[in-house]
């Protein structure tokens, strides 16, 4: 007997919500491992005096775009182009 | 069971049938839909982790830094100017810092060489961010070196390496230690070593220093002791560390390039999706719809078909879409977005994200891909209400 | 008397630069049980007395009641409930939907009733079996023989078990056959309590033995009572 098309869009539903908290607890442990070292960080983050995160690394301006001034993604030449992919993900800083 | 209910469910049934008989059209717009959700929705997450890690750990960032700017550009600044700022009242500690880039022409790679200050707050702690049991603070020429910087540097199994002066001569340097893999989105490109070898690798004289962190008794003052410092010290560039932590809420936005195409490519494919929506109804569907009114089908069934029919498309394409860019994002390493999110770095940090992910946010989104989606089909579900069901007779 | 139409007006567009007067002063009153034939060229205004004695929508004027209600004071939502309680179409050229099943183009008109899939089975089955189309049931409408498809159509027009069966040209795309075969079928349904109204001009409906009363209509007036 064929089964009604609501009760097999219910299922497709239901398989992705399950699928949906999975991955949610499965991302919840990793948070909650990542809350465990904030104290190791914060202490390394205090005696290092570090401002930035470690995710891009070939620029300066991305690596560090809290304390470059606005100025560095041209500071090659004048009218130089700004020429790191990075540089499209991270916009540049602009402080009043 | 309650007819009205199953009247509801036969609805439901009418129209996932309906969309299963143009399941071609129909599953290709579900996998339109579902890429735009995929891309808005993971770049959503990558950008709330980074900003929410970076608000958590950049809390103990310094308190203040003073840069000296010369020609628009950052300089070197005297160890005096250090000095000058004992006249604020509030300043706890002044505590110059050297660190920069080093360039491994070899292997492409930029490295992030820091000295490391015994007068650094919670500066007795860092043995225990590093594998290992390592002796601190650190020996002259002794480094510890991030998880990424490590592996570029293939030196396994020696321990020892040099980098050059800037008068080219080498200068040896003895790996300690390697920071712990937990710290890697602090320190991945990172070279920690005394301060004294850093001044000496980057030939920064004895009067000078990178920058200055100056740290005050009383954190509500910051801002005030920031502008006295810009007024004391004028030709310098005085950050605090709420401006710094403020860099990561707004470095992630929607005006940048790579967001920008983006948003234009999901607007692009909304646009074709709308217009197939909205171009009007074919005499095909026009004639079924005069022939489910005739045979006592309401307006408001009519309309609550053309809603089940463009609601459960948007609906499943955003489940999709969402499941799909959590995957991405959590347990992908963000993998789609590598290439812009680091670009030609050859240090790369593995990036471990686990993202908030809040009801507001996932309502956000909602508001943002479905709704107007829905709203589209608003006016092609009213007309299709609207057809008159004597068109279905011969006329 | 099931139908009664008494001095019914329709127009369209009424008060634009477009009215048209599709009806003028129609009336005629058609007995239970009995078969009628409504005859006219294209454009006489049969399709208008179809839709008013369909329950499609209300006269301009006049006063219509079938099956007991009168039409004008129906709103729109009560129309449609009325109809499909009532009301069973054929259409021309049938009107089935190609893409569905054979049983699936049968229970149309019960889902907006609320009837579960189980009932929708039985009553779909029982028909098919009546019409001798049971082994159809799953065909895809659109790869049927055009005989079965007519018997389709009036299963369709059947499953909410209504007395009164509208049939508009249902023989305009038939074979001689197929037409006769038809109207043996509208016999035997007037011989089992309905009231059948068809629109045609095909002597072979016209002209047809169980047809009780042939009404001519022309320039939207009963030309023939």
């Amino acid at each position: 007997m064929m089964r009604r098309p609501a009760s097999v869009l219910l299922s497709i539903v239901a398989l992705l919500l399950a699928i949906d908290a999975g991955l949610l607890a499965a991302g919840q442990v990793r948070r909650n491992e990542m809350a465990r070292t904030l104290p190791l960080l914060h202490s390394m983050t205090a005696a290092l005096g570090l401002t930035d995160l470690c995710v891009a690394t070939e620029a300066r301006y991305t690596r560090h775009p809290a304390v470059s001034d606005p100025v560095v993604p041209f500071m090659d030449h004048p009218a130089a182009m700004e020429h790191f992919p990075t540089g499209s993900f991270w916009t540049p800083t602009i402080r009043p | 069971m309650n007819a009205a209910f199953e009247k509801h469910c036969n609805i439901l049934d009418y129209a996932l049938s309906a969309l299963w008989r143009r399941r071609l059209k129909n599953g290709g717009i579900l996998m339109v839909f579902a890429a735009v959700i995929f891309l808005v929705a993971s770049f959503q997450l990558v950008t709330s982790a980074l900003t929410e890690t970076a608000g958590k750990v950049l809390a103990a960032a310094p308190e203040i830094t003073v840069q000296r700017m010369s020609a628009g550009r950052q300089e070197a600044i005297p160890l005096a100017y250090g000095d000058r700022l004992h006249e604020i009242f509030g300043i706890r500690a002044t505590v110059p810092r050297i660190w920069g880039y080093y360039f491994d022409e070899v292997r492409g790679a930029n490295y992030t060489v820091l000295g490391v200050a015994p007068d650094m707050p919670q500066a007795d702690g860092l043995g225990k961010a590093v594998s290992g049991s390592v002796p601190w603070p650190l020996g002259q020429g002794r480094v510890v070196l991030g998880r990424a910087a490590a592996a570029t540097l293939e030196l396994q199994p020696r321990q020892l390496f040099s980098f050059f002066r800037p008068d080219l001569s080498l200068k040896p340097m003895t790996v300690a230690g390697v920071f712990r893999p937990e710290t890697e989105l602090l320190t991945a490109d990172l070279i920690a070593m005394p301060l004294a070898d850093a001044r000496d690798l980057f030939g920064i004289p004895a009067s000078q220093a990178t920058d200055l962190c100056v740290y005050v008794a009383n954190p509500a003052e910051i801002v005030t002791i920031a502008e006295k410092i810009s007024k004391i010290l004028p030709d310098t560039r005085v950050l605090t560390r709420p401006q710094i932590q403020k860099t990561y809420q707004v470095v992630f936005g929607w005006r940048s390039g790579f967001a920008s195409v983006c948003l234009l490519a999901a607007l692009a494919a909304f646009a074709i999706l709308a217009w197939d929506k909205a171009s009007g109804l074919s005499p095909e569907e026009r004639r079924e719809i005069a022939i489910l009114k005739i045979l006592g089908w309401e307006t408001s069934d009519i309309l609550a078909l053309r809603f089940w029919e463009g609601g459960l498309v948007a609906g499943l394409a955003f489940l999709l879409g969402i499941t799909l860019a959590y995957f991405h994002v959590v347990f992908g390493g963000a993998a789609l977005f590598k290439p812009v999110l680091v670009g030609w770095s050859v240090l790369q940090p593995t990036l471990s994200l686990a993202p908030p992910v809040t009801l507001k946010e996932v309502l956000l989104l909602l508001a943002f891909t479905v709704l107007p989606y829905l709203a589209v089909t608003v006016i092609p579900a009213w007309r299709a209400a609207s057809v008159p069901a004597e068109s279905a007779l011969s006329g | 008397m099931l139908i009664e139409l008494e001095n019914v007006t329709k127009v369209y567009n009424q008060g634009r630069s477009n009215e048209v007067q599709a009806l003028t002063e129609v009336s005629l009153a058609i007995a239970p049980q009995t078969m009628v034939c409504l005859k006219g060229p294209s454009g006489s205004g049969k399709s208008t007395l179809l839709s008013i004695i369909g329950c499609i929508f209300a006269p301009t004027s006049g006063r219509a009641t079938i099956a007991g209600k009168p039409l004008a004071r129906l709103p729109d939502r009560f129309l449609t409930v009325h109809r499909r309680a009532t009301i069973g179409f054929i259409f021309q050229r049938f009107n089935i939907l190609p893409a569905l099943s054979v049983a699936e183009n049968i229970v149309l008109p019960l889902l907006p009733l609320g009837v579960s899939p189980k009932a929708r089975r039985e009553r779909a089955g029982a028909l098919m079996d009546q019409l001798a189309i049971r082994h159809r049931e799953h065909f895809p409408a659109g790869q049927i023989s055009g005989g079965e498809l007519q018997r389709v159509a009036i299963a369709r027009a059947l499953i909410n078990d209504p007395p009164i069966i509208l049939a508009d040209e249902p023989t305009a795309h038939l074979d001689s056959r197929l037409s006769r075969e038809f109207m043996q079928i509208m016999a035997d349904l007037k011989a089992a309590g309905k009231t059948i109204v068809i629109t045609s001009h095909d002597p072979l409906v016209t002209e047809h033995a169980a047809i009780d009363r042939v009404i001519g209509v022309k320039d939207g007036r009963i030309d023939v009572p």
